[in-house]
């Protein structure tokens, strides 16, 4: 099969090249202006994640993850190192390309949605990527069944007129019909009532899944178990610890250090006498080895 | 951010201690009486009194020059303006541009002026808080209530707009660059375009501002509020005499200035 | 403002001898109901509810069960659409003088920090509600000074509401709510759109008022914020399908699926265990009560 070159692929409509997309960065910092000076935010962030796997960004707040995913995004361009998307960095031709396959959910996403039906509104990514309509009619369809909006019932139905759960779906369908490769989300579960919590979870657990590289900025440490292999914990703009969970000697400490506790299930196995680093990812798992 | 839209500057100079109702009244006879008379020795009076009452205030040069820098082009366009125009025997032309004695005495004097006004008005903008000058004018709007004009809630209506400033502007800020994150693009192509761009960004403002004037609403009369009602305040305005001699001192500068 | 009711106990015969008498009941309604106009089916169908002085009584239930409709009721912003007995502090809900006499009585703190603080700082919101009620200048001034070192808020007093955290302006806006002295006080999800270290402020914030004497009716879909209740009610659409103690709730592990409600990990586990068989005596909330239950070792 011949490979489709870049403009090829914008005229044709999306084809998923790999699930995931691998993401690095390399020394990346990043400071902004605020009142005449000029306040840092990132200071020589270096981390990678292979292409499938899933990183939770986690730290107090102001410790600069949103500043981090909106960089990775490109919303804003890094003073210094480089962000690597495929192990291109930004000189790279196929940079802008891969870029367009990197979504970013931002907090409170339901604030983004202004058009007159799901469907539409759903669909502005991709219309805005010009692919031709047929392609924007399949990803968006995709993208509403997969939050849980089959658009038989959804995709007529005004933004406003659905529930703050819903809404907060569409918004992230909105982001999915893009098909993105790497998905950056920045604290998804804030703000939420717990049914669509937990319908969340599930939701990027299947996407997940379908391997696409997962990065997400959250508060909970508990969510951030059961949905990432690996975890990286940022303080002041700076990287404290990333890698693997470890909750050995290495490990506890600085989770302690950075006000963070232990995921629930990891300390349950430690009550229990269990060795920590088996501990189940979800409730699921936890239940049926303790039935 | 220090000093939020309203440019104010915190401090307790004498200057910050008037009734904001006096400075008001002072600053507006202040500025009407300044294009009363075309004399340069006029307004050096002015600018005088201006310098003085900024220095009295102790605000550092750096918020007043924040606070003239945006005039700074109108300034510089009065200037360009009066050479275009300019009456009198040129000595030098290029263009439409002639240079005469008068012409540049004119567009010297027209553009002090304008320096000397804005001076004037940062005063009372630097020095007075937002939810003071409200109150203030709402005092002295008093006498349209009888015109059926809603003074106080139109100043409650002001404080309110004021506060919420920048929290839209960084909600703003937040929904473009979610919709740039969806392949949304201000920056390029011409103004139908542009503007055709930015409905993604004015829609949810919008609403997010009408759900907005509902919750705060329903917030503002379970804390009691009715339209209306007479209200009393925290920080009351309270004249004194201070602000007798500054209406005085105010009075006095103007008649030098007149017969100067 | 109504004078409180006369209490028995207040008088200065000898207190021994002095029967004891229930606290005054300051929140009381029966058969409420609430229906939106136009809407097909009541928003709030036949709701009974009666708090009284220093109870707490939690109210759980999913999105659209009327839990908001409840605080606005409550709080005389809104005219139910009909009730045997509506009564706020001793006022009718059903007339629209006692609705407005209401407001001064119970307070109402709602979800979105953002969206009730009016003023251009933190002390002159905190003021705001006694200005409404034409307070005197220097009584405004002591009572937000109470408020203001009550809440921690002291250092922030001339801040401006956008550069506050999400606890900190809650926490402002409990302050603006309480400086108008309450009898009664409804809290609709107040930590909903919060972080947890907002969350945590708040709730400290809350559980210092139990000891004042306030009726409090906690709105929320959090099991966890739950448990110091003293009666929980839960709406399912509109209509009541629990009232009692919390441990009730907590005892039917159907109920708290079906009401969509927020459980803290050890009560995840719980419903786990029970879609495996293996059912626990009753929803354990914290790591050491579902240890107890399992029966493992500490």
């Amino acid at each position: 099969m011949k490979p489709r070159g870049d403009a090829e692929r914008q005229l044709a409509g999306p084809e998923r090249s790999s699930a995931g997309m691998g993401l690095a960065c390399a020394g990346v910092s990043f400071s902004y202006a605020e009142g005449g000076e000029r306040l840092p935010a990132l200071r020589d962030v270096s981390f990678a994640l292979e292409a499938g796997g899933s990183l939770a960004l986690v730290g107090a707040s102001g410790a600069g993850k949103t500043t981090l995913l909106q960089v990775i995004r490109g919303l804003d361009e890094a003073d210094g190192g480089a962000v690597l998307l495929d192990g291109a960095s930004s000189g790279d031709s196929r940079y802008e390309a891969l870029r367009r396959e990197v979504g970013l959910v931002f907090q409170i996403p339901e604030l983004q949605l202004f058009a007159a039906t799901a469907f539409d509104d759903a669909a502005f990514g991709p219309r805005q990527l010009a692919w031709p309509e047929g392609a924007v009619a399949a990803a968006v369809d995709a993208a509403l069944e997969v939050v849980g909006l089959p658009p038989a019932a959804f995709g007529g139905r005004h933004p406003y007129s659905l529930s703050g759960g819903e809404q907060r779906r569409l918004a992230l369908a909105g982001v999915l019909a893009m098909r993105p490769r790497l998905l950056l989300l920045d604290e998804p579960f804030v703000s939420l009532d717990p049914g669509t919590r937990r319908d969340l979870v599930a939701i990027l657990q299947r996407l997940k899944g379908d391997g696409v590289t997962l990065v997400l900025a959250t508060h909970d440490v508990d969510l951030a178990w059961a949905l990432c292999d690996e975890v990286l914990l940022l303080a002041e703009g700076r990287v404290a610890a990333v890698g693997a969970w470890d909750f050995g000697a290495a490990g506890a400490p600085l989770l302690a250090a950075n006000r963070l506790r232990e995921p629930f299930l990891v300390e349950l196995w430690r009550r229990l006498g269990r060795d920590p680093a088996t501990a189940p990812r979800d409730f699921a798992a936890a239940a049926e080895a303790l039935a | 951010m220090k000093a939020s839209i309203a440019q104010y500057y915190p401090g307790d100079s004498a200057v910050h201690r008037f009734d904001p109702r006096a400075k008001f009244v002072a600053v507006s006879a202040l500025a009407l009486a300044l294009f009363v008379r075309d004399s340069f020795a006029s307004l050096a009076v002015y600018a005088a009194a201006a310098a003085l009452a900024y220095g009295l205030s102790r605000v550092p040069l750096r918020w007043f020059w924040r606070a003239f820098r945006p005039l700074l082009w109108l300034v510089g366009l009065t200037f360009v303006a009066q050479l275009v125009f300019a009456p009198g025997e040129a000595f030098f032309s290029v263009w439409f541009f002639h240079l005469s004695w008068r012409g540049l005495e004119l567009a010297a004097f027209l553009s002090l002026r304008l320096v000397v006004l804005v001076l004037i008005g940062s005063v009372l903008t630097l020095t007075t808080a937002p939810i003071a000058l409200t109150d203030g004018l709402a005092w002295l709007g008093r006498p349209l209530r009888r015109l059926r004009v809603p003074t106080d809630e139109l100043a409650l209506m002001v404080t309110i707009a004021l506060r919420f400033i920048p929290t839209l502007l960084v909600e703003l800020e937040t929904i473009m660059r979610a919709q740039r994150a969806r392949g949304a693009d201000f920056r390029s192509g011409g103004l139908r375009r542009r503007v055709r761009a930015l409905v993604p960004v004015l829609i949810p403002l919008f609403v997010l501002s009408f759900r907005r004037a509902d919750e705060l609403a329903l917030a503002m009369e379970a804390r009691c509020y009715r339209p209306g009602i007479a209200r009393t305040r925290l920080h009351p305005l309270r004249a004194s005499w201070l602000d007798a001699v500054l209406l005085g001192a105010t009075a006095a500068v103007i008649a030098v200035a007149l017969l100067v | 403002m109504t004078a409180p009711p006369a209490h028995p106990a207040a008088s200065p015969a000898d207190p021994a001898a002095a029967p004891a008498f229930p606290a005054a009941r300051l929140l009381d309604v029966s058969g409420l109901h609430y229906r939106y106009p136009g809407a097909p089916a009541d928003a709030l169908a036949g709701l009974d509810l009666q708090a009284a002085e220093g109870e707490f009584v939690a109210v759980v239930g999913a999105n659209g069960s009327g839990k908001s409709t409840l605080a606005r009721l409550l709080g005389g912003l809104q005219k139910p659409t009909a009730a045997r007995r509506a009564l706020a502090c001793g006022h009718d809900l059903l007339t629209e003088e006692g609705r407005l006499v209401a407001r001064r009585d119970v307070g109402v703190l709602f979800q979105n920090p953002e969206n009730q603080l009016v003023a251009e700082c933190v002390e002159e919101d905190v003021a705001f509600g006694l200005e409404n009620l034409s307070w005197p200048a220097p009584e405004i001034r002591r009572r937000v000074d109470e408020m203001l070192s009550r809440f921690g808020l002291v250092s922030l007093r001339r801040r401006e509401p956008h550069l506050l955290s999400g606890g900190q302006k809650q926490r402002t806006a409990l302050a603006g709510v309480l400086a108008i002295p309450r009898r009664a006080l409804v809290l609709d999800e107040p930590t909903a759109m919060l972080d947890p270290a907002g969350r945590r402020e708040v709730l400290a914030a809350v559980d210092g008022l139990r000891a004042e004497g306030l009726a409090i009716v906690f709105i929320t879909q959090e099991m966890d914020e739950v448990v110091g209740a003293d009666r929980v009610i839960a709406l399912e659409r509109g209509t009541e399908v629990y009232a009692g103690p919390p441990q009730g709730l907590f005892d039917d592990v159907q109920l708290v699926r079906r009401l969509r409600l927020g459980l803290p990990a050890s009560g995840e586990l719980a419903l786990a265990l029970a879609a495996r068989g293996r059912r626990l005596a009753s929803l354990p909330l914290t790591l050491d009560d579902l240890l107890d239950e399992l029966g493992g070792p500490r």
